[in-house]
């Protein structure tokens, strides 16, 4: 590389972090960004006051819904065993309602009936008649829960057929981690294919939306003409991209410290689902291939977004454009889940070349293959795009905001020189 | 003059926005060290000629060459530009929007923060260092770019229609910032369209018009497109005092007015005592840039812009 180069090169990226870090302290050194970073905490704690005042509201007037079998006293002890043993194969949020038996009146069909009008507790199922022939009457969505009354019916069968008790299996449960093929790649989507994919669309999604109207401030301000006096607009455009990039980066770090210290904070199994994610590639590789496409998928589809932005004159148009924006998050996500259920499919290479989902696609091969070195061609593959898109993106700035020709490539102008 | 003692120049330059051609083939060549003016009505093509030069927008036709670079960008770092439509972010201190501006063209932050509060503290403005630029005055938003624009010392200094939106006093500081770009070595092209800051201001300047450029040169030359007037004033007043008089002249209160003669005043005057009329009152006016430059761009193109 030629002095000049070097000096094009050196006077570009200052250019380039100037704009970055000017984008970066104006958006962060607000008390928006305040509302902005700990929105996830404020509007957690509002759905979580809300839920809880529900649940609150719920739990006094307590959870009335119950199954009822209608069988002899004599059984009824069995029957609870078997509710029991049966339970126990279901996490809390699956759980039947608990159960209520009754003994049987003259008429158990009718008495079935009057269960659903009972008073102080709402029938989901009731069960009556022999237990080897029973009626159950279920309400509305129980049909799975009439399913259940079914196999306890048969469970306490069982039980009564062994003697009132079934026999007692003490079982050594281990966690089972299975081995990745040695070598051939598999056409068996790996369960944190999805995981990979979904993740890095769930941090991109919002964020890399927020370039879209970046440059509309300078336009409004008239601070354009400044910046394009004193830097190329590749440089402006690519400044505002990192800039916002850093505010994501400042985003995703803070959220993922807090979570990652506060494992409790994780919703329902997530924590046990992550701890379990097995990538083809192996969970170091993975991490830092996770993060290179993070930021790839960020450029990517920000690259386009500041650009279509950029066009846009009024807040009016840029808030138009957020739908097609989402639309265009929605099937990128779309096609590179499509990819992760079906690696080595046509829909797989097709996703893995197309630009803006094969951020996401290969996060999803990362997790489904084991070799490393396509990932190295994607990153690079991606990186080229991103200079694609900013370059179309500043030259469309240059020809309909700034009425200018393009200007000559400097590998041109030399050898016109 | 030789390319190197250019500051920067531009040879048929071409610019068309749709079918208009809103510089026509422009010839500029600004020397080194001077103080370079660009005249010319509202939509004559200053400011495109301007930011075709600096590099903003490209030209359709023509070449250009500014501080030796054939690419205005590649001298990007050595220029500094107050464009006519001011621009600076509303929420930056006017401290930090000067280091900004420098940080543009590579001077570095902490150099240009304390350059800053000097440049601030000069213009009268130090108090306003650590205020956000909403809440300056236009005035005062205006002085800060201006600062922003000389900051990094630059080789050349471009400025839009500088006095624009300026007070008296504030044109004033303009004048003698511009003047002392000048005396520390820069260049420094205006565009304008008030005559007596070109008159006091410019070594050189070049007026446009429709697209094209009518005139270059000093501002003596420019003056010296129309001839010098003549003021008059008889001792005695007879009869015979307009045939002894140039055919122009024309009766003016108690006085004549008529275009200085070619061969001078000597000989008129010569005759005029002879004849009796003797001389009251003499004075021999210069046209001003004013004139000089309605003459040159026409009293129809005038009315047009206006």
């Amino acid at each position: 590389m030629s002095d000049t180069s070097r000096n094009r090169l050196r006077r570009s990226i200052r250019q380039t972090l100037t704009i970055a870090r000017r984008d970066f302290i104006a958006t962060v050194f607000t008390p928006i960004f305040l509302l902005f970073l700990f929105a996830p905490m404020i509007f957690g704690v509002i759905g979580g006051t809300v839920g809880g005042m529900s649940a609150a509201s719920m739990a006094g007037g307590g959870d009335r819904s119950r199954i009822v079998a209608i069988v002899a006293a004599d059984q009824a002890r069995t029957v609870a065993d078997a509710d029991r043993r049966l339970r126990a194969v279901f996490r809390d949020s699956q759980e039947p309602p608990p159960l209520t038996t009754l003994s049987p009146a003259a008429n158990p069909a009718a008495q079935a009936r009057a269960a659903f009008s009972a008073k102080d507790y709402d029938a989901a199922a009731v069960l009556y008649g022999p237990l080897d022939r029973p009626t159950i009457l279920f309400g509305g969505r129980s049909d799975r829960t009439a399913d259940y009354l079914a196999t306890m019916a048969a469970e306490t069968l069982a039980a009564e057929r062994l003697g009132g008790r079934m026999p007692a299996v003490a079982a050594t449960k281990t966690r089972f981690v299975p081995p990745h093929p040695a070598a051939g790649p598999s056409n068996r989507p790996n369960p944190s294919a999805f995981f990979a994919v979904f993740g890095i669309f769930f941090l991109t999604l919002f964020l890399s939306g927020q370039v879209v109207g970046t440059m509309a401030e300078e336009r409004s301000n008239k601070v354009v003409e400044v910046l394009a006096a004193a830097v190329p607009l590749e440089s402006v455009f690519l400044g505002k991209l990192l800039g916002m990039f850093g505010v994501a980066i400042l985003f995703v770090g803070f959220w993922g410290t807090v979570v990652g210290n506060l494992g409790l904070l994780l919703p329902g199994d997530m924590g046990r689902e992550l701890a379990s994610i097995t990538p083809a590639v192996g969970a170091a590789p993975f991490s830092l291939l996770f993060a290179a496409y993070f930021t790839t998928a960020y450029l990517l589809l920000g690259s386009v977004f500041l650009g279509v932005g950029a066009q846009a004159s009024t807040m009016r148009e840029i808030q138009l454009l957020s739908l097609p924006i989402t639309f265009v998050q929605m099937s990128m996500f779309g096609l590179a889940a499509a990819a992760a259920g079906r690696p080595g499919s046509w829909i797989a290479s097709m996703a893995e070349v197309f630009p803006l989902s094969s951020p996401f696609a290969m996060a999803g091969r990362a997790a489904n293959r084991a070799e490393l070195w396509p990932h190295v061609a994607a990153i690079a593959w991606q990186l080229l795009w991103v200079a694609v898109f900013i370059t179309v993106g500043a030259r469309l700035f240059r020809r309909g905001v700034l009425q200018s020709g393009s200007a000559r490539p400097w590998w041109r102008r030399r050898r016109v020189a | 003059m030789t390319t190197g003692d250019w500051a920067c120049s531009a040879s048929g330059l071409v610019k068309r926005f749709g079918d208009r051609r809103v510089v026509d083939g422009i010839d500029i060549a600004v020397p080194r060290g001077a103080i370079y003016g660009v005249l010319g009505p509202n939509g004559a093509g200053k400011t495109t000629t301007l930011r075709m030069m600096l590099g903003i927008i490209e030209p359709d036709g023509g070449t250009r060459q500014l501080l030796d670079a054939e690419h205005p960008r590649d001298a990007s770092d050595r220029v500094g530009y107050l464009p006519e439509e001011r621009g600076l972010y509303p929420a930056m201190k006017a401290r930090e929007a000067i280091a900004f501006m420098g940080a543009l063209r590579g001077l570095d932050w902490r150099t240009g923060r304390r350059r800053a509060g000097v440049l601030l503290e000069r213009a009268g403005l130090g108090h306003a260092a650590d205020s956000k630029i909403r809440k300056l005055s236009k005035g005062m938003a205006q002085l800060v770019q201006l600062l922003g624009a000389v900051v990094h010392e630059p080789d050349l200094l471009v400025l839009d229609e500088p006095f624009s939106g300026l007070d008296p006093v504030n044109q004033e500081r303009l004048e003698a910032l511009i003047t002392g770009e000048r005396d520390r070595g820069a260049t420094v092209i205006f565009s304008t369209h008030v005559m007596a800051h070109a008159e006091r201001l410019c070594d050189r300047l070049a007026i446009i018009a429709g697209g094209k450029r009518r005139f270059e040169g000093t501002v003596d030359d420019a003056r010296g497109t129309l001839p010098a007037r003549v003021h008059y004033v008889p001792h005695h007043v007879g009869a015979g005092l307009a045939a002894v008089l140039p055919p122009d002249a024309r009766a003016d209160g108690d006085g004549w007015r008529f275009q200085l003669p070619a061969e001078g005043i000597e000989q008129l005057l010569v005759r005029l005592i002879q004849a009796g009329h003797g001389i009251s009152g003499l004075s021999i006016e210069r046209p001003g840039l004013h004139e000089a430059f309605v003459r040159i761009v026409g009293r129809d193109a005038l009315e047009a812009a206006a």
